[in-house]
């Protein structure tokens, strides 16, 4: 996740990272881990957050922005095995949720031209 | 779905193949990162309910023809060992195939679909370096895409330092290094260059060789 603010909205949050903040902790299907301190009035602390996940939070100063990187709190890349719902693009650049696949078996295979 | 910050790359392969479903582009590698994808091809399964049933893994379905490819003699060095490891990397897409047409007729019932927590536990390792290189990966495609390529640079060099073992974090660098614009093929080659300390054949040489250059799909021979 990058962003310019170190308070975010749990929306943004949510989307950008795929752990959903909830009075409980931060969630992602079935597992959330407490984050005490990390939401507040529908705000996301972005540090706490971090901290309770994991996260290793990067600050690039000259051009004001942070790097949130994934959790690491549980030790695997997938903390759930329910599938992440990033928004991606198709051919002509229409935004694409793979939730949209919901009802259907998905093969998501990665390639790249390089 | 395509790994690539420019999605304009893209276009001609997708064009060609003309499919019926589905073909994504993510301009920011953030599947790599969601789902453990770390070379191409790989896949995850997931099932109707919006559910993984096999981690990533290395998702040929046939057979590369450079496998089986005679080397031609005389070669320049860094060719013929190139040829060489290609040859070496592990080729399980007969198997893993059949798995996927076993998923599909048999659902949750086949043996190659995996429990939540097999799911889990079979996933890729994520420590602070793998997590610290996606950030540094992401916020390295940023700063290309909203100041320029040159700003990305030192964090895609910090990136690879990180994790050594993505390979499409520096795979997707180098290209934009060694394939000239306007090029309508890549450098496949990705040779060393004046910008990354790193290139495709001495990473591999670096990793223990061709052999290891992929996640193998963890399947029982189909006999």
């Amino acid at each position: 996740m990058i962003t310019s603010s170190l308070q975010v909205s749990s929306l943004d949050f949510a989307a950008a990272t795929g752990w959903d903040p909830k009075s409980q902790g931060m969630c992602r299907g079935e597992v959330c881990v407490p984050a005490p301190g990390a939401l507040v009035d529908g705000m996301v602390d972005v540090e706490q957050a971090a901290k309770s996940l994991g996260m290793p939070l990067l600050h690039d100063a000259q051009h004001g922005v942070w790097a949130l990187g994934s959790a690491t709190a549980t030790g695997r890349a997938l903390a759930t095995a329910v599938a992440a719902d990033p928004t991606l693009i198709d051919r002509d650049g229409n935004p694409f949720k793979l939730s949209a696949l919901h009802g259907r078996k998905v093969l998501l295979v990665a390639w790249s031209t390089y | 779905m395509a790994l690539d910050v420019e999605p304009a790359h893209t276009y001609q392969w997708i064009d060609a193949a003309a499919p019926t479903h589905p073909s994504l582009i993510d301009t920011r590698h953030v599947t790599g990162d969601l789902f453990g994808f770390l070379n191409i091809p790989m896949a995850v399964w997931i099932d109707e309910q919006g559910v993984i049933v096999r981690p990533a893994e290395s998702a040929s379905i046939e057979r590369s023809p450079m496998r089986d490819i005679e080397i031609p003699e005389g070669l320049p060095e860094r060719m013929d060992r190139m040829f060489r490891e290609v040859k070496s990397i592990p080729d399980d897409s007969a198997e893993y195939r059949a798995a996927i047409l076993d998923w599909v007729a048999n659902g949750a019932h086949s043996r190659f679909a995996m429990s939540p927590e097999e799911v889990v536990a079979a996933s890729q390792p994520r420590g602070d370096g793998e997590a610290r290189a996606a950030a540094c990966f992401e916020l390295g495609e940023y700063l290309r895409r909203t100041v320029g390529h040159d700003a990305a640079i030192p964090w895609w060099r910090e990136a690879h330092r990180l994790f050594p073992a993505n390979w499409t974090y520096k795979r997707q660098a180098w290209t934009l290094i060694t394939t000239p614009e306007g090029a309508t093929e890549n450098d496949l080659m990705q040779g060393p260059n004046d910008v990354y300390e790193g290139n495709w054949l001495d990473d591999v040489l670096a990793g223990g060789g061709g052999e290891h250059y992929v996640v193998r799909p963890a399947l029982e021979p189909t006999g």
